[in-house]
């Protein structure tokens, strides 16, 4: 006999980047997680995400938390206040420590491959182009054409070829791309446009197997250690060492 | 101001690179003073550029496409110039920190600085703290670090520290920018300077070399 009176009601923000994961995790959860997607591209504007997301919060009643499927990202998510209920995070610099389950995985992986492109089924299923002015190039030969097609009619053939060198030079500092398999789905199609993106950069692509544990623990309520849980009226901010959020 | 320097200035200012090129041999053909090619045409020029940025009228295309432009200029006249007219501000070692790849914003930050008549150390990227120690022993006066992620900011302090055990904290002054770093930042991990975007970066140099 379940008793229900055991579980949570969880309003679980997310990125749309981890969509796939989550609603996994959520379906598995003892809790009743209802989740809310938001653009991937809000990650440009940290300022804005942290807007959107601390909006959603003053506004969520019913729940007895608000779980959030992000990381620091960019400090998008510092000085949220969670209001009536608590608000709990991952201590993550972003999502791809959620994508691989620990921070110490992503410490590791960061130290020794710094200049590594990272690409999961949602992220490249859900790429809108957004990448930003300062990731030219990170987007599909159609989207690169047209922002090189309105700095030529903007400031002239020289001047457009000056700025799609400088604002995708980006791209040679980066030495490999890695496809993380979530084990969710059929991922076959964007693991092979990961490549094909690779491959026009010169990177190699290597594959991971992710690791879904936190994302899991996020919204099953395990939230010791590697969790920020936030109580009323208090707020995030980064602290700049391994436990990277208080 | 003459009117082949002033179109150097608009030249500048639209980013007409190949124009302000031919303008400055004209203008050097004419025998107009080469200081005040610099400073009427050239840094003035960039100020105006900054502070079109500043109020949103300008974004990150148009201002490298202007310091594109101004750049293509200064190489033709820099040989004109003589020792005593550069008067320059100062001399900056600008690098992103160890472990950050990204450095549009960087660049963007040492074209302005050079667009006003800083001389530049530009250390690339990945730059470990003993590199900034390196530069200062090599007699900079102000070490600008950059930043793209909050996973490499920490760096900036570590660097600041390096700095401290050298013994040559107070033989320069230090200035911090990057999409995640703030004034606060700035400020606890004991930085002179906050640069919030490559324009006012400008602001912050000129201060902290006449404080």
């Amino acid at each position: 006999m379940v008793d229900w009176q055991m579980s949570m009601y969880l309003k679980c923000l997310t990125c749309e980047v981890l969509a796939r994961p989550v609603y996994l995790c959520a379906a598995y959860s003892p809790n009743i997680v209802d989740v809310e997607l938001y653009p991937r591209g809000l990650h440009n504007d940290p300022s804005d995400l942290c807007t959107r997301l601390q909006e959603q919060i003053d506004n969520t009643e019913g729940y007895e938390a608000v779980v959030l499927a992000y990381g620091l990202c960019g400090q998008g998510t510092a000085g949220l206040m969670a209001r009536n209920i608590p608000l709990v995070i991952p201590r993550a610099h972003d999502c791809i420590t959620l994508f691989l389950g620990s921070r110490q995985r992503y410490l590791d992986q960061f130290t020794n491959h710094p200049g590594t492109y990272w690409y999961t089924q949602d992220y490249v299923e859900r790429d809108d182009g957004s990448g930003g002015v300062l990731s030219v190039g990170s987007g599909s030969d159609l989207e690169v054409q047209t922002v090189y097609n309105d700095y030529v009619l903007k400031y002239g053939k020289d001047n457009a070829d000056y700025l799609m060198e400088v604002m995708g030079a980006w791209q040679s500092h980066y030495r490999r791309a890695v496809f993380i398999d979530m084990g969710i789905g059929e991922g076959k199609l964007a693991e092979s446009e990961a490549q094909a993106k690779a491959t026009r950069r010169g990177w190699t692509l290597e594959r991971m197997v992710g690791d879904r544990n936190l994302i899991r623990r996020l919204v099953d309520g395990d939230w010791e250690n590697d969790f920020l849980v936030v109580q009323p009226g208090q707020q995030v901010k980064m602290t700049y060492d391994d436990e990277i959020i208080a | 101001m003459h009117p082949t320097i002033n179109e150097i200035y608009e030249g500048i200012i639209n980013g007409q690179n190949a124009f302000v090129q031919q303008k400055v041999k004209d203008a050097l053909a004419a025998g107009l003073p080469p200081a005040d090619i610099l400073n009427q045409g050239m840094i003035a020029a960039m100020a105006e550029v900054g502070k079109r940025f500043e109020e949103g009228e300008y974004y990150v295309p148009e201002m490298l496409i202007a310091a594109r432009a101004m750049q293509g200029g200064m190489a033709l006249l820099k040989p004109h110039l003589k020792q005593g007219e550069i008067k320059s501000p100062g001399k900056v070692a600008i690098g992103t920190v160890k472990g950050d790849l990204h450095d549009i914003g960087k660049n963007l930050v040492a074209m302005m600085l050079e667009g006003a008549g800083f001389e530049i150390m530009d250390l690339g990227t990945d730059v470990t703290p003993q590199k900034f120690v390196e530069a200062v022993r090599a007699g900079v006066n102000i070490i600008a670090m950059s930043a793209l992620l909050t996973t490499t900011m920490t760096n900036m302090k570590v660097t600041v520290t390096a700095l401290e055990e050298a013994g040559l904290r107070g033989q320069v002054k230090i200035m911090i920018g990057g999409a995640p770093v703030t004034e606060a930042y700035a400020k606890q991990i004991g930085a002179d300077g906050y640069g919030v975007d490559a324009s006012r970066a400008v602001g912050v140099a000129k201060a902290l070399v006449t404080a």
